[in-house]
């Protein structure tokens, strides 16, 4: 186990520096001036010098990568270009905001999503395991943006239940949650769908084997057998799923972050994009880039923990 | 892993710890006050007159910082007037302004009392090394001539300085002693405030939040917290609005029409200055245009009233020049109309037949709908127009000689800039050292040259106006121009305040009242 995780971690590094290296190039490949960009068109030539300057934009992409990676290594992911604050501290008071997105989104996801596929596969062919199909194909289908979009018009502009902007007040765990239910339900709902169905196809497969059989055949509760035996390995796809699922909820939280106007890292990067402040965008994407990553492993560990035979694959 | 201590329960109570950590902050919200609650469309950088940009951080140094004078709307037109933190102000030529500040405004963190010294060390360091000390060429040097009175001498005559410097965030007056204490300079965490308001506190992407200093001697301000909450985008801003989220907020064009047919209740709209112009360019050194009569056709084949009713639905006013109304200069009549006869017949004269245009436009929805109508309308008199949408930063580029090529092959655009309150901040890109830079439609004459430099220093004001009418003039019959619009800077607000905005768009807090 030990030299999986090895391996693993080792891995993760590799396609950690794979992927910001990747944006690092894209990021410089965007179109437009960085100069006009950042300062507005009425910019004079010499705070535009003075931008390129700070920016490195007159060295090489390569140049500037090793140095922005030598620094990060020393844990300094540079300065904002405007505001002079450190990236890593801009980084750190936005991504406490999209962890508790991502993580309230799988939350209620998987406290739905996984007792009804549970409950679909128990019951196939049911008139309520064909809803639940239905419902789970609907949900996966529609986009979380729209979701975002019409659930603020409904239930903040119209209904005026829940906020429309912001994260709400800090230190104020009340006011958080009440932020985060809009947004936690725009980006979870597709993977209730997703979830649903993956639980039920596993467990359709499990509840056939013969360990299976055999617990019914000792005449154990049908609901000892589905949550109990069949669950535990079933559940096994549904983890590693989850490990890219956070990820995903990562940029889903992207378009969720900007229609409620929450200040995650998703909106960070997207406003820092426009307004062209590469080291905000770097040390952003490296740090999405990590999470995503770390999140992929974990549930590899964990799946591994799981299922001894999934240690020989690498 | 799980079999060697950790339990799956321990996994989920974990997860759970971390989300729980991740909401908690530290600051209590206070509750049963006069909130005014208004949108920032960007998150504050700078608080320093020197590096500063941007609207919102201007209105957060207006209401903590002192200036020297204030912009007013009087009658439709721009004027100055001396700040509350002014016992006398006067211009004593044209080079000399001298002021007297009035005793007993203290700057926080005891730094003592505002003085001359205050305002010299501030307005010479601007000119040094600012952000903005090209706005500050017209500036030399203060005399301090008492602890509170001084002498501002300019370099040579210019009449709106006092308008378009002094009464600008840019001329925001710091504490010496406490910048100095700083280091010389400094971002957002302000050294010493001496305003109406100071800063509470500022929580990075999500909020700028004043209270009335307790300090300040004059009359306080009449809301009890100002909270400048970041909304970036306009229409999110609209919807936090509608939701009772934010009491005042700049609308977009198309929000605009839609609260023009049904207003909230309990709203109205409020426009500050229409200062920005737009026209549809045409590049005359481009083989196709270099003809003074296929341009010359274009204006009269552009239905600039429609275009206007199809894009802005008739919420912007008709332009006929760059200066907008309010300044010295601004025309009312442009010297061309639409005649899409004229403008077969013109093409004809210069025998041309079959040309096709690229015209060029940022990617924004009311642009791209005006640019079908220019199409359908050089259509009508044989101009195939290719319509090419640009992303902002793309789009600036196109006319920039030093940006890439593209400026070689531009042809005719849709472009829109902004102004401030003063003629002479219209005319600049367009004189011959723009050319290659903002002047894309790469035209030079010599009277325009010599009027530019005399207006900026005439301080007749009629003649002044004589003046930029000309040069106006001038630029029209280059033919390289079609004037399009001007368009407001747009607001809604709670009919329970009274909102003070200067005309280019910025809150003044301390002047917003209750109603």
């Amino acid at each position: 186990m030990l030299f999986y995780a090895a391996k693993r971690i080792g891995l993760t590094a590799v396609i950690v520096t794979a992927i910001v290296f990747t944006l690092f190039c894209l990021i410089h490949l965007i179109p437009g001036d960085p100069a006009a960009v950042a300062l507005g068109p009425y910019a004079t030539p010499e705070m535009e010098a003075r931008f390129i300057e700070k920016m490195q934009l007159d060295k090489p992409v390569h140049v500037r990568f090793l140095s922005f990676a030598w620094n990060a290594l020393q844990g300094n992911l540079g300065e904002d270009i405007f505001s002079e604050r450190p990236v890593s501290r801009i980084v750190a008071e936005a991504l406490p905001y999209t962890i508790a997105l991502a993580f309230a989104s799988l939350g209620w996801a998987i406290l739905i999503g996984i007792p009804l596929g549970c409950f679909s596969a128990a019951h196939p062919n049911s008139w309520i395991d064909r809803l639940t199909g239905v419902i789970s194909i609907a949900t996966i289908t529609i986009p979380s943006f729209v979701v975002s979009i019409y659930s603020l018009l409904i239930f903040s502009v119209t209904l005026r239940w829940f906020p429309v902007i912001g994260a709400g007040e800090a230190g104020d765990l009340g006011d958080q949650l009440w932020h985060l239910v809009l947004p936690a339900f725009a980006v979870g709902l597709g993977w209730v769908g997703y979830l649903a169905r993956m639980v039920r196809a596993s467990m359709l497969e499990v509840l056939g084997e013969t360990h299976i059989r055999s617990a019914r055949a000792f005449g154990l509760p049908e609901r000892v057998v589905v949550y109990r035996y069949a669950l535990r390995v079933a559940i096994l796809p549904t983890v590693t799923l989850l490990g890219m699922g956070f990820g995903s909820a990562f940029s889903g939280a992207v378009f969720a972050e900007i229609i409620f106007s929450r200040p995650g890292i998703g909106k960070l990067i997207y406003d820092m994009v426009v307004a062209r402040n590469y080291p905000v965008v770097q040390g952003g994407v490296m740090t999405a880039a990590i999470l995503f990553v770390t999140a992929t492993l974990i549930a590899d560990l964990v799946a591994a923990a799981l299922d001894p035979r999934m240690r020989a694959n690498l | 892993m799980l079999q060697e201590g950790i339990s799956r329960r321990d996994l989920m109570l974990g997860a759970g710890v971390l989300t729980a950590g991740c909401l908690t902050g530290e600051v209590i919200y206070a509750q049963g006050r006069t909130i005014l609650r208004s949108r920032n469309k960007a998150d504050i950088e700078s608080l320093d007159p020197l590096t500063m940009g941007t609207t919102q951080e201007r209105e957060v140094m207006t209401a903590t910082l002192p200036r020297l004078a204030r912009v007013v709307t009087t009658g439709g037109a721009y004027d100055w007037e001396p700040s509350v933190y002014v016992e006398s102000f006067e211009i004593v030529d044209d080079t000399t302004i001298a002021f007297k500040l009035k005793p007993g405004f203290n700057w926080s963190s005891d730094f003592g009392e505002l003085t001359a010294e205050d305002v010299k060390y501030s307005f010479e360091r601007a000119k040094g090394d600012s952000q903005w000390k090209d706005k500050w060429a017209a500036f030399d040097r203060v005399e301090v001539t008492g602890e509170y009175s001084g002498n501002i001498v300019l370099a040579y005559p210019f009449p709106a300085f006092t308008l378009t410097v002094l009464a600008h965030g840019m001329a925001c007056v710091v504490s010496r002693a406490a910048v100095e204490a700083a280091g010389g300079k400094y971002t957002v965490e302000m050294p010493a405030t001496c305003g109406p308001y100071m800063v509470k506190e500022w929580i990075p992407k999500q909020r700028m939040s004043l209270v009335p200093d307790p300090q300040w001697p004059g009359e306080k301000p009449d809301f009890d917290e100002v909270q400048a909450i970041l909304v970036a985008e306009i229409t999110a801003a609209e919807l936090a609005y509608e939701a009772g989220e934010l009491d005042v907020t700049q609308i977009s064009p198309e929000g605009f029409l839609r609260y023009e047919e049904a207003l909230p209740a309990g709203s109205a709209i409020a426009n500050a200055g229409h200062l920005n112009y737009a026209w549809l360019g045409m590049n005359t050194e481009h083989p196709k245009l270099s003809d003074i009569r296929v341009r010359k056709a274009i204006q009269h084949a552009i239905d600039v009233d429609t275009a206007l009713q199809a894009g802005f639905s008739g919420s912007v006013i008709k332009a006929n020049g760059i200066i907008p109304p309010g300044l010295a200069g601004h025309r009312e009549k442009s010297g061309y109309d639409y005649d899409p006869e004229k403008a077969r017949a013109v093409l004809a004269e210069a025998g041309v037949s079959g040309l096709e245009l690229d015209l060029k436009t940022m990617n924004l929805p009311e642009r791209l709908v005006i640019a079908q109508v220019f199409q359908a309308n050089l259509a009508a008199v044989g101009i195939k127009v290719n319509i090419i949408p640009l992303e902002v930063g793309t789009y600036w580029n196109q006319g920039r000689e030093k940006k890439g090529e593209e400026w070689k092959d531009l042809q005719i655009y849709l472009t829109r800039f902004g102004g401030g309150l003063d003629p002479s901040g219209y005319v600049n890109w367009f004189v011959k050292e723009q050319i290659g830079n903002w002047n894309w439609e790469r035209w030079t004459d010599p009277e325009f040259e010599e009027l530019y430099l005399a207006a900026a220093k005439e301080s007749d004001t009629e003649k002044r106006a004589e003046m930029y009418l000309r040069m106006q003039q001038i630029m029209e019959d280059t033919g390289a121009y079609v004037w399009l619009w001007h368009d407001p800077e747009s607001f809604i607000h709670r009919t329970a305040i009274v909102p003070s905005i200067v005309p280019g768009g910025e809150f003044e807090y301390a002047y917003f009242k209750k109603a």
